[in-house]
């Protein structure tokens, strides 16, 4: 049998040994009265220790910390970025480029699926634009509300949505082959970014919420007195339905 | 990056943070620390080997990037070793004494060089083995026991002069 070693102490204080050299660093331990206090001490610092880190850390995670709302954002980060090279392919290639983005995007041009093509368009192209993602920032939102409703000749306006979770970034107008649109851009906690997409859609009706896929991103639209609303954020589609409701119970014109 | 990889790495937040506060001594860059790690785990999930340790490989992950870009940084002063910022009114009080006995523990801790503070903590306070705490830093074992057995050492001393002065007077 080997000599007992100072290996052999720690791995006794830290349960790393075989049952049999267990045995023989205790009878060690029995005839070594230094050793044996040392090696008390090692063990009432092993304890300490772990009591004093742990009051240190104790207490809630905070939810940045959570390895799903991680994880979904990585999981955002690659579709936005992979659907923004996509985009950049398309248009790069110039006239057969063009061609393939038509026939990839526009399978059915029924108005909804347009309005939400166009926003899931403008969402990628701006939310992923860190320096600049807005024209007019959260401190010009009556400057942006005025613009927008005269460039539309229909009033409209960023609603509020700190009730459910989103903070108002600031917005833009942006161009549609229908004519101008106005872009209302939001971020939640978890740094995730929300665009209302607003524009007439030439009939003077309603529609109801839908949610509508775009191969990329969802959203949800619906069309209120003419004015055709879309909500598109890289959230699941149930959570983004709730804030798409809660957009359109705001915006609704009080009767 | 599967669910279930997903919530095995959440179990492991406690100990993630642990280590990190030890590391950073402070719960705000220790945070910012798991953040980074969790966040290179969840990236870099497709190049971890199926049998690999999570714990382990989430440690190692943890410790190149404390190594790339904290260690550059300034330690803390010492004031701000223990994180007052932490709110203890929710919980039932652990005893004064024991309070005491901690901040000793931490100040101790603290003035450990940097190479043995890895290895007591990830041995001792995370339960990792030799072979994997020598694989988290990059070390062969040998060098891993050494730092043990020094950092242990240190501990002792440190703690026994600080904590009980008076049972020294005595001997």
């Amino acid at each position: 049998m080997d000599p007992i070693s100072e290996d052999d102490l720690h791995a006794f204080v830290d349960d790393q040994l075989t049952a049999e050299r267990r045995e023989h660093v205790v009878r060690h331990l029995r005839e070594h009265p230094d050793d044996s206090a040392r090696v008390s001490s090692y063990i009432a610092l092993r304890g300490a220790l772990r009591a004093a880190l742990a009051e240190q850390v104790d207490g809630p995670i905070p939810s940045r910390l959570n390895p799903h709302v991680i994880a979904h954002q990585i999981r955002s980060r690659r579709t936005i970025w992979s659907a923004a090279a996509a985009v950049v392919l398309a248009f790069g290639l110039g006239g057969g480029g063009g061609w393939y983005l038509r026939a990839s995007i526009t399978p059915k041009p029924s108005s909804m699926a347009m309005l939400l093509q166009e926003a899931v368009a403008n969402h990628i192209v701006y939310t992923a634009d860190r320096r600049r993602p807005t024209e007019l920032g959260p401190d010009q939102r009556d400057d942006l509300a005025r613009w927008v409703s005269n460039r539309m000749n229909r009033q409209v306006a960023p609603p509020d949505l700190s009730s459910a979770g989103y903070k108002y970034l600031g917005g833009r107008l942006a161009a549609t082959n229908s004519g101008p649109a106005g872009m209302f851009m939001y971020q939640n906690e978890h740094n995730i970014r929300l665009t209302i997409f607003v524009r007439p859609v030439g009939i003077d009706g309603n529609a109801p919420i839908e949610h509508v896929g775009s191969g990329v991103l969802d959203g949800f639209g619906w069309v209120s007195k003419g004015i055709g609303y879309s909500v598109v954020a890289a959230v699941p589609s149930d959570e983004l339905q709730k804030v798409a409701e809660e957009v359109q119970r705001l915006v609704e014109p009080r009767a | 990056m599967s669910d279930v990889v997903v919530n095995e790495i959440e179990t492991y937040l406690p100990a993630l943070r642990r280590y990190a506060w030890a590391l950073m001594r402070n719960r705000y860059d220790a945070d910012d620390l798991v953040h980074d790690c969790v966040a290179r785990a969840l990236d870099k999930l497709h190049t971890r080997r199926e049998d690999a340790d999570m714990r382990a490989w989430l440690f190692t992950i943890m410790h190149n990037l404390f190594i790339s870009q904290h260690r550059r940084r300034k330690a803390r002063p010492e004031t701000e070793l223990l994180d007052d910022t932490h709110d203890h009114a929710a919980r039932s009080e652990p005893s004064q004494e024991d309070r005491l006995h901690w901040r000793d523990m931490l100040r101790a801790l603290e003035r450990l060089p940097e190479e043995q503070r890895t290895v007591v903590l990830l041995v001792s306070v995370e339960d990792l083995s030799y072979a994997e705490t020598a694989s988290v830093l990059g070390v062969p074992i040998g060098t891993v026991m050494s730092r043990l057995a020094r950092g242990r050492e240190r501990l002792r001393q440190f703690t026994d002069s600080d904590v009980r002065p008076q049972l020294r007077r005595v001997k």
